[in-house]
């Protein structure tokens, strides 16, 4: 039988239980979590591969929020949080204690649901980070700008206007301007968090067609309530239900075919 | 796969907008096989009404055709649908182009018939009947089976398409010898060919239409496959 666009890597199906140490980008193992007596993950499992997108999907309160926190330890500001189980990143626990937490932050950057650009110019949005590293070449600075706007789609919109102040910009335009800040510090793994539940739809278009670009150089990982959303943006998807990894399959399949009678229910939108 | 839960959406809607297609095609396929009927019928008893009745009964089987696409282009674009019922959208869109086809069929007999209303035609129309019989059981037991989505039914349907084939082969070499026998025969016999060939045909689709349930229900599309590999996969 002949396969239709074998060299589109969408149509190329992992093996997502058996990936190479090349392919994954993180590992997560046996991962427990609690909020205070409240297990809110129980004993997730999954290598997540490089270079590719990702998506968690789930009703509300499926952990899928909570297990994308775990991976740049966003949980550690939460005092209640216990975690066990391991993530792993570059073959380290990032929950090792000799795990420096701020240069993980470096390597796995976070987009939130509501943009939050911090109250300054556009350029100095982008630049905080490298700021923050210590790095004053304006130069250096001036490129980074240009290639972060332009990663994240912005930069025609915004090149006259970099000293202006953040907040004068769009929420989609916000929105991208909150990723350009992340991908300016070149992080490898970029998790996004509802990163268009606050925008219209055309400015959600914008945002997905820039994650189908960002795969190219960064692994991505979104969670999102749009099921569609997951389905036209993502390789991968997991399917999350109380705590459990029900089940996580290439897009395609987990949403022509999936295997358990739970996610067909929640994507046929039989939930309940 | 678990069994398939069909009635239970969150959107009322989206079920009332399923459930309607459903009965849609179902009654397009009551149409269809009653026509088939007719028009195997005249093989026997040549009558010019029922003739006619095959005839109009074709229009009012394209237009549950198009009435039909119609509804499944709406769903689409606005429900989204996702897995089971994507599968069963797309079945359903499948569906209706073979039995739109099978009444092409069944029109296509009854114009044989009319043209050879007033000649003595003895060409084997017994075993064109015998055939068609066969293939209206077919279309009888797939219908039953998109109706109860029954893998089961739709499996034997599939493997029935072999004995229909076996059997229009041996009614092309009966059709030949007569041929032989007697070339005055020819121009009959020619059009009993071809009533033939659209008999078979409908073994085909009733065989494409069991396939789109296997293909609903399992979500395993098991065309072109050989039978061992089939029977694995089911």
């Amino acid at each position: 039988m002949i396969s239709l666009n074998t060299e589109n890597s969408r149509d190329t199906k992992l093996d997502l239980a058996n990936l190479t140490a090349e392919q994954t980008a993180l590992e997560v193992k046996n991962l427990d979590l609690y909020y205070g007596s409240k297990q809110a993950l129980f004993d997730v499992s999954m290598k997540i591969p490089k270079g590719q997108v990702t998506a968690f999907i789930g009703p509300s309160g499926c952990g899928k929020s909570t297990l994308l926190r775990c991976i740049n330890r966003m949980n550690d500001l939460v005092d209640i949080c216990k975690i066990s189980g391991e993530i792993m990143l570059h073959g380290q626990n990032i929950y090792d204690k000799s795990v420096d937490v701020a240069a993980l932050r470096r390597n796995v950057g976070m987009v939130f649901q509501r943009p939050n650009p911090f109250p300054k110019s556009i350029y100095e949005n982008v630049v905080y980070g490298l700021r923050l590293q210590g790095i004053k070449d304006r130069r250096v600075l001036d490129e980074a700008v240009e290639r972060s706007l332009r990663g994240a789609a912005l930069w025609e919109e915004v090149k006259d206007r970099l000293h202006e102040n953040a907040f004068g910009l769009s929420g989609g335009q916000q929105q991208r301007l909150v990723i350009a800040r992340a991908i300016a510090i070149e992080p490898e793994v970029l998790l996004l968090d509802e990163p268009t539940s606050a925008l219209d739809p055309i400015s959600t278009l914008t945002i997905e067609e820039l994650i189908n670009d960002l795969k190219s150089r960064y692994t991505v990982v979104i969670v999102t309530h749009n099921m569609q959303q997951a389905a036209r943006v993502s390789d991968q998807t997991a399917f999350m239900y109380m705590g459990d990894m029900v089940e996580y399959a290439d897009t395609n399949t987990l949403f022509t075919t999936p295997a358990k009678k739970q996610t067909e229910d929640y994507i046929t939108g039989r939930y309940g | 796969m678990d069994k398939l839960n069909m009635n239970k959406h969150i959107s009322g809607q989206f079920n009332a907008e399923l459930d309607h297609v459903r009965n849609q095609i179902m009654a397009m396929g009551g149409l269809v096989e009653q026509q088939l009927k007719d028009a195997l019928s005249l093989l026997s008893r040549p009558d010019a009404e029922l003739v006619n009745k095959v005839i109009t009964t074709d229009s009012k089987v394209n237009s549950f055709e198009v009435a039909i696409d119609e509804e499944c282009t709406r769903i689409i674009a606005k429900r989204q649908p996702a897995a089971s019922d994507l599968r069963i959208v797309m079945a359903i869109i499948k569906t209706i182009a073979d039995l739109e086809r099978i009444g092409d069929a069944a029109e296509s007999i009854a114009r044989m018939v009319e043209r050879n209303m007033d000649k003595p035609f003895k060409a084997s129309l017994t075993s064109l009947e015998h055939l068609g019989q066969h293939t209206a059981k077919m279309l009888h037991d797939v219908l039953d089976g998109f109706a109860r989505m029954d893998v089961e039914t739709a499996w034997q349907v599939h493997q029935e398409d072999k004995k229909v084939d076996k059997e229009y082969e041996r009614l092309i070499r009966e059709l030949m010898t007569y041929m032989m026998e007697d070339p005055r025969s020819i121009p009959q016999v020619l059009d009993a060919l071809a009533a033939a060939r659209a008999i078979e045909r409908v073994g085909d689709r009733c065989q494409n239409i069991a396939e789109y349930i296997i293909y609903f229900v399992r979500g395993k599309d098991i065309r072109h496959l050989a039978g061992d590999e089939v029977e694995k996969l089911l």
